[in-house]
């Protein structure tokens, strides 16, 4: 089951052990630089806010509806990092946007494939930024409008469906969970009345800057995760305007730039993941072509202030205990 | 030592033992206090914090606001609004909840419908 729980999705499977729980929400950020160069992973500033999108069933388009699932403001151009709570029960996770598999660009399944791996492991992953292009390299989810072709979807499959993310988890099965921990422990120790009558353009991810980031081999086996149980959720991205007419709530304000940010001296984020391997590109993932650069073969301009900047101060994260405090100072704008 | 003021000094030397960024110090300038005085809320020498200061302090060490805040000995802000809007069918609710398992509370959550996609 999924519930929303101050902003987060909470995912529980006590049909499968009490301890199967972990999150997931998405923390505003700044949008690096899309210039070819590789940049540290940037600050989070605080949560996205989330809400139910049934809240809203007398004026969301008839297809938001369908989807079920939960409703997210951003701002065009607007970039985002999807984090991972998980203490210490593993879970495998599959992100996808417009129905196309963040990590592969394969289209959406309900089941785990590993040839080429096209999920997750928590709590080893703390984080994923961006699209899978290279191995140790993710470009980052940066929101446009949907019919313009700079989505992962449109780029990948030529239409403009679905937008959005998509997720979907799976427990590890139960005894193999029991015998990790006795492994662990021998080893240690109201409505605005504005109904919108046709869908309004979807808001789908696009790949932006490069940033280094790897995304882990799992370590597990296919045959740790319980396939039989899986929770999933469909995250409609709503434009600012959408977000302020559905809910009647201002969206949070658009986060620094990354030139002001850097320009402070404040710092950017490395993480260390130990002997983990990291998984490489799949040939579709290879061929994605950034905002700026779509942009400039269609002589537009999608990206705002996209000039390069010296991320200079930069903060080396470890694995253990470090998920919480990939935040700019003072917590955030 | 109090409950809340165990909790935070065991959370908070769990993480610093692999980070030194958790040290009493650098915790306390995060979430905008003295280090004297969350000192002296580790040891239980004062009061638990103001609701804001037990919320920063529980995101800051990755533990839930509202466990946090329990310990301490107080109900969020925004649980009280609720309570306060119905307070007669709520306190019912919790008493007929008391001794229920998680299992059967979880039933009664709203859940985040999953459609047609």
């Amino acid at each position: 089951m999924i519930t929303l729980e101050h902003d987060s999705l909470v995912f529980r499977f006590p049909e499968v052990h009490e301890a199967a729980r972990c999150s997931i929400d998405f923390q505003r950020t700044l949008r690096i630089p899309d210039d070819g160069l590789d940049y540290p992973l940037p600050p989070g500033l605080g949560g996205f806010p989330l809400r139910h999108l049934d809240d809203y069933a007398r004026q969301a388009p008839r297809d938001w509806l369908r989807r079920g699932g939960v409703l997210m403001p951003m701002h065009q151009a607007e970039a985002m990092w999807i984090s991972f709570g998980a203490e210490s029960y593993p879970f495998a996770v599959k992100i996808a946007a417009g129905k196309a598999c963040a990590l592969t660009g394969d289209a959406w399944t309900n089941h785990l494939n590993t040839d080429p791996q096209d999920y997750l492991v928590l709590p080893e992953q703390p984080w994923l930024d961006g699209f899978c292009v290279a191995k140790g390299i993710v470009r980052q989810f940066v929101a446009m409008p949907l019919g313009e072709g700079y989505s992962v979807e449109e780029q990948l499959t030529g239409a403009a469906e679905h937008g959005g993310l998509q997720i979907i988890a799976y427990p590890m099965k139960a005894e193999r969970y029991e015998a990790l921990i006795d492994e662990q422990s021998a080893e240690s120790g109201p409505a605005y009345g504005v109904v919108m009558d046709s869908a309004p353009p979807d808001m789908g991810l696009a790949p932006g800057g490069r940033m280094r980031q790897e995304i882990y081999e799992d370590e597990y086996g296919l045959d740790a995760w319980d396939q039989r149980y899986a929770s999933r959720c469909f995250v409609t991205i709503a434009n600012s305007m959408q977000w302020l007419a559905l809910t009647g709530e201002r969206p949070p304000t658009e986060p620094p730039t990354a030139r002001d940010y850097s320009d402070a001296g404040l710092p950017w984020f490395d993480f260390y993941g130990g002997d983990l391997e990291a998984l490489a590109e799949t040939e579709r993932m290879r061929g994605l072509v950034s905002v700026a650069r779509l942009g400039e073969q269609k002589a537009e301009t999608p990206l705002p202030e996209n000039e390069s900047i010296d991320a200079a101060n930069v903060l080396t994260l470890r694995a253990a205990g470090a998920t919480r405090v990939r935040e700019m100072p003072g917590g955030g704008a | 030592m109090t409950r809340f003021g165990e909790a935070a000094t065991a959370t908070r030397q769990r993480l610093r033992e692999t980070d030194r960024r958790y040290s009493l110090r650098q915790v306390a300038r995060r979430i905008g206090v003295e280090p004297s005085y969350l000192s002296k809320v580790e040891r239980g020498q004062v009061a638990p914090p103001s609701e804001a200061t037990t919320v920063r302090l529980a995101r800051e060490l990755g533990q839930d606001p509202d466990v946090f805040l329990a310990m301490a000995g107080k109900v969020s802000r925004d649980l009280q609004d609720i309570i306060c809007k119905r307070p007669a069918l709520f306190a019912e609710l919790i008493r007929q909840l008391k001794d229920a398992p998680d299992h059967a509370i979880l039933h009664i959550v709203r859940e985040v419908r999953d459609g047609d996609w």
